[in-house]
């Protein structure tokens, strides 16, 4: 039985999946309606990534937030059928069942699980359906203006270092006790979300995280290659 | 707002006489009645005899063959004889002949007696037909269909027209009607035009018989058979070869003459032209107590009913989505443009409504049927749609890898006339690599030559191909370029309706859906087919129909409410 006031936030990035946002910003790029639009928005993408790979350890939102400009200008019905392509033919043969297996597990233990994904709504509304054992799904928002998309993530950016902010509002809407909660990141900038509860765990940890996780004494856990 | 309607308390008990029963509306129309309204009275529908066939046979094997009754098959499976057979009546005639072809005496006497409703889907909806052929079926059949009103105890004529009958027009256009004015402003009058025409068209027969037409047709064919290698001294060639091209000219010259008034009225092309024709013979015919336009606007695949998809035959998007799914990839338009089209079911839901409204006195002159008003679908976001299908589509279930990595991905876009990538360019550096194929420099390989001179067979396929699309283009123009048609659908939102089956609200479309989920993978399954010489899937039910003889089958006995 769910506890009510105790919840497990998971990230779904590097731990349920082994892509990011860039690669989805690339695919998106490279199916774009033109061309010559092809190029364009492919190259941009190949200078965020240097910048997302920079920044990603510091300011993940305007990291995710530089990726996302490749998709500016591209229409809704484009933008919403490529990313259920994308999560369909890409992301869910990606899915880690190592991944599923540690959400089952806590939701055995009666956690409330929250998934916390960098991607977009067109995204992970499709990749929901394969995906198993979590109460919640929260995931970034993408700005449309007249079904054409500007490009911009609408505030809060999941990923990044409001993310401190986001969750106290989330626990105090759900009157959970962040002490008696669990966290699992992936990702540096993922420490201010395990530092903030009870239980933090770091999964497939990068180098920044897996240091900070040793010097924190916060378990490890590993199963990506 | 009037008082909700209830679709099965008007229909119970009514007799209706359908025509065009053979069309793409009118058979979903009499499907979709027959299976919702079963309580409705005798459903007579007007058929041509053709040479051979019996009116009643012909539409056995419509209900036989169509999958447009697929639904009525499976609900009533070895039952669906009878059930027909008690409600349809299968009527010999003629929309285009006075008393609507009617020959017996009796049975003509006996629909002017019980007739409440004339739905009158009968049309020939080419674009530019054959100028006599559109005068035959679309305005002669409208003023014999008011005619055959005006006999009749009780009957009400519900006229299926089009939106477009209101020209060349921009902005938004109201549901009213003006028999007496032309879209280019100038006063009409109907009679005095059939009049005109009908002068124009003896005189083209008659400068078709002329010995300088003989003459003319002659020369032409000796030099098409000398172009072809063929032998000229055989005079049975000659003769069948002349005759061909006469008849062409004579064709050709009635469409020329068509185009030419329709586009002095400020009419598109010679349907809606004559269609309008219709409308004002009809307005001009019978009081305005007994008559009803319906005007629909690009009708295209079903949304739900018979089935999600289902089309039928060359319709109006179905050629310009098949070319978007080629190698062609530019069209021009004109972006922000509407572009009108509402699903085939949506249309016989609301021409029910319309027609029970008729029925019982609360109509209003003019039901325009579309979806530019309420549900905005531009021109460039349907193009937008329609390379998202054909890419849905190919990636996966595309013939060849060709197809699933590169076609897949070669969408097709909307621009401007002028883009340096408009077809005609297109055909122009066509015609130049053709030209230059057939004739590669002297000086290389002997073998180099042969295989670009073969290869020239490609270029003159495509060639081809692109004279079709071109000519498609130019068609589709005054719908997608050159007006910006927005048509008001507000008068059959005034009739609420009791059973939810019949809402023909286009807001409720959901256009991603419709075009990528619906409508482009219906026109694969019907239409693509009849573009590639294929035959489409036919429909076979479990239980083969037989139309029983009227004696065998009485009319259901409801009562009128």
């Amino acid at each position: 039985m769910t506890q009510t006031n105790t919840a497990a936030f998971v990230r779904v990035e590097g731990i349920l999946l082994a892509r990011g946002v860039l690669s989805a910003a690339a695919y998106l790029a490279g199916n774009a309606k033109k061309f010559g639009e092809r190029a364009l928005r492919l190259g941009l993408v190949g200078l965020a990534a240097p910048v997302h790979r920079l920044l990603g350890q510091t300011d993940r939102a305007l990291a995710h937030r530089l990726a996302h400009l490749a998709i500016r200008g591209m229409s809704r019905d484009r933008v919403e059928v490529l990313c259920e392509e994308y999560a369909e033919d890409v992301l869910k043969d990606t899915i880690l069942d190592q991944g599923l297996e540690l959400l089952k597990r806590l939701q055995a233990e009666g956690r409330r699980v929250v998934l916390l994904s960098d991607s977009i709504e067109p995204i992970m509304k499709p990749l929901a359906r394969h995906l198993k054992h979590y109460d919640e799904l929260a995931y970034n928002h993408i700005e449309f203006e007249d079904d054409e998309a500007t490009g911009r993530l609408l505030d809060p950016v999941i990923g990044s270092n409001v993310g401190g902010r986001w969750l106290d509002d989330y626990a105090a809407a759900h009157k959970l006790e962040l002490a008696r909660c669990s966290a699992y990141g992936a990702h540096g900038p993922d420490m201010l979300l395990l530092s903030r509860v009870g239980k933090p765990c770091a999964v497939n940890p990068d180098f920044v995280l897996r240091r900070s996780a040793k010097d924190a004494d916060w378990p490890i856990i590993d199963y990506r290659d | 707002m009037n008082t909700p309607l209830s679709i099965k308390h008007c229909y119970a008990g009514r007799h209706v006489l359908l025509t065009g029963v053979t069309g793409f509306l009118g058979k979903v129309w009499l499907a979709m009645v027959l299976q919702h309204v079963p309580e409705i009275g005798k459903i007579y529908v007007l058929t041509r005899k053709k040479a051979l066939r019996p009116a009643a046979d012909r539409f056995e094997r419509q209900v036989q063959t169509s999958p447009c009754f697929r639904p009525l098959h499976e609900k009533y499976g070895a039952d669906m004889s009878r059930f027909v057979s008690e409600r349809v009546e299968v009527v010999s005639g003629d929309v285009s002949l006075p008393d609507m072809g009617v020959e017996d005496p009796e049975v003509l006497a006996r629909l002017r007696r019980d007739i409440d409703l004339v739905v009158n889907c009968a049309g020939l909806v080419d674009f530019d037909p054959d100028l006599r052929d559109a005068m035959t079926t679309n305005v002669d059949g409208a003023r014999n269909a008011a005619n055959f009103v005006a006999a009749c105890d009780k009957a009400v004529l519900l006229h299926i027209s089009t939106c477009y009958v209101t020209g060349k027009k921009n902005g938004k256009i109201a549901e009213d009607i003006r028999p007496d004015l032309a879209p280019s402003g100038d006063a009409f009058d109907v009679e005095a035009e059939s009049a005109d025409i009908q002068a124009s068209i003896d005189a083209i027969l008659a400068d078709h018989e002329s010995a300088e037409m003989e003459r003319r047709a002659h020369d032409d064919a000796i030099k098409q058979i000398r172009d072809k290698g063929g032998d000229e001294n055989n005079a049975m060639l000659v003769r069948n070869t002349a005759r061909r091209i006469k008849r062409n000219l004579l064709k050709d010259a009635m469409v020329a003459e068509g185009q030419r008034r329709a586009a002095r009225w400020g009419f598109t092309n010679i349907y809606t032209f004559t269609k309008n024709m219709a409308e004002a013979w009809i307005a001009r015919r019978l009081d305005p107590g007994r008559w009803a336009m319906f005007r629909p606007a690009i009708v295209e695949s079903s949304m739900s009913y018979p089935f999600p998809g289902w089309n039928q035959g060359f319709n109006t998007c179905g050629p310009l989505s098949y070319a978007l799914g080629s190698w062609f990839r530019h069209l021009p338009c004109k972006k922000g443009n509407p572009f009108d089209i509402i699903p085939v079911d949506y249309v016989c839901r609301g021409m029910t409504v319309a027609g029970a409204a008729l029925m019982r006195g609360e109509h209003a002159p003019v039901y325009q049927c579309g979806s530019s008003d309420l549900n905005l679908l531009t021109i460039d976001r349907a193009v937008e749609l329609v390379a998202l299908a054909h890419r849905k589509h190919l990636r996966t279930r595309g013939d060849t890898t060709l197809d699933r990595v590169l076609k897949s991905r070669w969408d097709a876009i909307a621009v401007t006339p002028d883009h340096p990538m408009r077809i005609e360019n297109v055909r122009k550096m066509t015609e130049s690599v053709d030209e230059w194929l057939r004739d590669p420099p002297k000086d290389w390989p002997e073998f180099i030559r042969r295989r670009l001179t073969d290869f020239a067979e490609h270029t003159e396929d495509a060639l081809e191909a692109i004279d079709k699309i071109e000519r498609m283009c130019e068609l589709y123009m005054p719908f997608i370029h050159d007006n910006h048609f927005a048509f008001y659908t507000r008068n059959l939102l005034r009739h609420p309706v009791v059973e939810p089956e019949w809402d023909c609200d286009p807001r409720s479309i959901d256009w991603r859906h419709y075009w990528i989920d619906v409508h482009i993978p219906g026109l694969r399954k019907w239409c693509f087919p009849l573009f590639e010489n294929k035959t489409p899937e036919s429909y076979a039910p479990r239980h083969p129909f037989r139309l029983r003889s009227p004696e065998a089958a009485p009319a259901p006995h409801a009562e009128v409410v």
